[in-house]
């Protein structure tokens, strides 16, 4: 309970880190650092599969992605003028969410648990994606397909001039 | 999700992989592999919807969704229009990249018939994300700044609202226990407290609105429009944003009909927000001077319409949200169509730089006509008669005030497109029509093809009227 | 005392709205998909948290799994973008996207 609290509190301290962050390259960093969290988490409810994904895709890939974007426009970084003030007033912002949602959230919250229906089946995993989510792995593939099209669209293969 | 139409989503999807291969030497070959695909599908559609023997006994031997069939074949339809004009309208000297080009169009055609033939909300979630990826580079296909600065803004809108979809799946998951459309309809109609599944299902319909452009989120609309590759924007406007939008909302809508007077708010808050989008799509488009653009505000004032008749709920008004759905998908495809010929022939559709057009492109400016007779609803073309069973289904369910309105802006859309055809094609030849050509027969044919359509539906009415009632209608009565 | 499905809410919660707050308030791209990238963890977060509590882990998990696979895409897709009109304009403010008005 104390240690699933502590990585809550780990995760929204990385993502307010991430959003305030006046240096890009240090705001990717708090993101992948977002997503270990996220990952711990996953663990900590029981989910190793989806946990080794997130870490593996979210925390690796994504973090290499952001990271080579931030270091393709790094000259650029200092010229959008973003308001700092806006971010300075980011931690009282989310003190105001904060305390309205322990207010008004948390007995909405409560409620809604108490309407959670326990649909607990004891499938595994590998019965769940393969018999009732089938569908969704078609959906993959196609993502896939599409993700590599658009990439290959976006940034073509120059063609040799003669 | 239907076993029985599966085929129509993989065999684009197969295609889509072969194209890459197959084309690698030649590149023609890509269009004939993506035109050859969506033909045959098209007319294995066909035999199924007009088969005189289904006609005759009623469909009573078609088990599936009559709404999944008839989308099916407005996606197949609207997509081998465009990859046929597409086919003759990139030249040799253009930026686009056949290849991915026509493999991301047949991707984009089997996400569409996923989502149309998808059981739950998390297929129809995943397919309607496909949808979105290969929109963003089908917008940018030709490389244009404009282009760029359109798909990154629908990239902007669009994911948030994808994320609001995922946090309705995950209330429904809680207070529902599954997000299959049967057994939610199932769990509201065996009277469950159903507060928490409306609130999710709400959270589901916010994102979709989102998606499809309606009134307060439709800045991207017009932008991603009017910044697109000529030909996508055809798809983009004809088919695609319709069906990642537009069509959950009415899939929603028809689910709403369980709900009765629980979910009387939604509802109401629905028809304002189509009410909306009919009146700001059409006073926006009057002062419009750019033609792809303002066609994109008459797109979201068509929207309305849809949205007004779903958020209705009856029956007869869900029958002419779906028929108003096809013939927006037939006559904006017609009408973004001739606004690329224009840009082939004249260089440009701006209208203050255009005039006099029917003398030198006079086949685009007929076409033109009855397309936009048929947006504002003049018999007998389809559009009329869609619009008036929308507008006979707000009236008997008391919603009068919105029918005589839906009625009063119909006038409003003839009026902007008369001015359209007015300083496009009518009056004096300016500089740049003078020197137009009409575009070649073969990126002529299927707009003609596609106005036939609309004076078909129109006339064959009757028929279409059964098709509807006896497939969709009578079977949303659980 | 407040139970533990509760408390995720509320984390969850605070985590959302920073994304929001982000994607609301700043001007560079980049930071925008930064913000739009932490929203789409809360929502993930959410998935498992309810998946938790009505004892359905296993479907939780396959949807994250797919969640995860069509996040990848979408960032990977999104920052292609980005990079394509840094090179044609030489900028990542959003305020310069503003060639199309009428």
């Amino acid at each position: 309970m104390t240690y699933h609290t502590l990585l809550f509190i780990l995760v929204a301290t990385a993502a307010m880190t991430a959003v305030m962050a006046r240096n890009l390259l240090l705001s990717a960093i708090m993101l992948a650092l977002v997503s270990v969290g996220a990952s711990l988490i996953l663990f900590d409810f029981q989910a190793p599969w989806a946990a080794v994904f997130e870490l593996s895709v979210c925390a690796g890939l994504i973090t290499v992605l952001f990271v080579s974007a931030v270091s393709l426009i790094r000259n650029e970084e200092g010229k959008v003028k973003d308001l700092r003030a806006r971010f300075y007033a980011m931690p009282l912002v989310i003190a105001i969410v904060a305390v309205a949602t322990w207010f008004y959230g948390i007995p909405f919250f409560d409620s809604l648990k108490n309407c959670a229906l326990s649909g607990g089946r004891n499938n595994s995993l590998g019965s769940i994606l393969w018999d009732i989510r089938r569908f969704d792995l078609l959906g993959q593939v196609s993502i896939l397909a599409a993700g590599v099209f658009v990439i290959n669209s976006i940034f073509p293969r120059r063609k040799k001039q003669k | 999700m239907t076993t029985s139409l599966l085929a129509y989503l993989l065999i684009p999807l197969f295609t889509a992989i072969l194209i890459p291969f197959a084309a690698r030497k030649r590149q023609k070959l890509a269009d004939i592999l993506a035109t050859v695909t969506l033909l045959a599908g098209l007319i294995n559609i066909g035999a199924i919807l007009f088969n005189p023997a289904n006609i005759a006994n009623s469909f009573a031997g078609v088990p599936e969704d009559g709404f999944a069939l008839l989308m099916i074949f407005v996606i197949y339809l609207v997509a081998l229009c465009v990859t046929f004009f597409s086919a003759y309208f990139i030249g040799e000297d253009s930026k686009v990249n056949r290849v991915p080009y026509y493999s991301l169009i047949m991707t984009s055609v089997a996400a569409m018939c996923g989502i149309v033939i998808a059981g739950d909300f998390f297929t129809l979630y995943i397919f309607v994300e496909v949808l979105a990826v290969t929109s963003f580079a089908m917008i940018t296909s030709d490389d244009s700044a404009k282009g760029l600065e359109g798909a990154i803004k629908y990239f902007l809108l669009t994911f948030p609202a994808s994320l609001l979809i995922l946090f309705g799946i995950a209330f429904l998951m809680l207070t529902a226990g599954t997000f299959s459309f049967e057994n939610i309809k199932i769990i509201i109609a065996s009277g469950m407290p159903v507060g928490p599944v409306v609130f999710a299902v709400s959270l589901i319909l916010l994102g979709f609105l989102i998606k499809s452009g309606v009134v307060p989120f439709h800045t991207w609309t017009p932008d991603a429009y009017e910044g697109a590759y000529a030909p996508v924007s055809a798809y983009l406007a004809g088919i695609v944003t319709k069906i990642s939008g537009v069509y959950a909302v009415i899939k929603i809508s028809i689910m709403f009909r369980l709900f009765e007077i629980r979910a009387y708010h939604t509802a109401d808050i629905l028809m304002f927000l189509g009410m909306l989008s009919i009146a700001v799509g059409a006073l926006a488009a009057l002062r419009q001077k750019e033609f792809k653009r303002m066609l994109a505000f008459s797109s979201i004032s068509q929207i309305g319409y849809i949205i007004l008749a779903a958020g209705m709920g009856t029956p007869l008004a869900i029958l002419g949200a779906i028929f108003h759905l096809v013939n927006h998908a037939t006559f904006k495809t017609v009408l973004f169509l001739n606004s690329a010929s224009l840009e082939k022939g004249a260089g440009t559709s701006d209208m203050r730089k255009l005039g006099g057009m029917e003398h030198s492109m006079p086949w685009t400016s007929w076409t033109s006509i009855v397309a936009l007779l048929s947006t504002a609803g003049v018999p007998p073309l389809s559009g009329f008669w869609s619009k008036l069973i929308i507008i006979i289904a707000l009236w008997d369910g008391g919603a009068k005030t919105y029918a005589v309105l839906a009625l009063l802006f119909s006038v409003v859309t003839l009026a902007y497109f008369l001015i359209m055809q007015k300083n496009i094609f009518f009056g004096k030849p300016t500089e740049a029509s003078r020197n137009a050509r009409e575009v070649r027969p073969a990126m002529l044919a299927p707009v003609v093809v596609m106005c036939l359509l609309i004076v078909a539906l129109g006339v064959f009415f009757p028929y279409i009227y059964a098709y509807l009632v006896e497939t969709i209608a009578a079977r949303i009565i659980l | 005392m407040i139970n533990s499905f509760t408390l995720d809410w509320f984390f969850i919660t605070l985590i959302f709205s920073a994304g929001l707050y982000c994607m609301l308030v700043s001007r560079n791209l980049l930071r925008q998909f930064i913000g739009l990238e932490i929203m789409s963890k809360s929502c993930l977060l959410a998935v498992i948290s309810v998946g938790s509590v009505t004892g359905n882990l296993a479907l939780a998990q396959a949807l994250i799994i797919t969640m995860i696979v069509i996040e990848v895409v979408v960032v990977a897709v999104g920052l292609s973008l980005l990079v394509k009109n840094y090179r044609l304009t030489n900028s990542i403010d959003i305020w310069s996207l503003n060639n199309l008005r009428g």
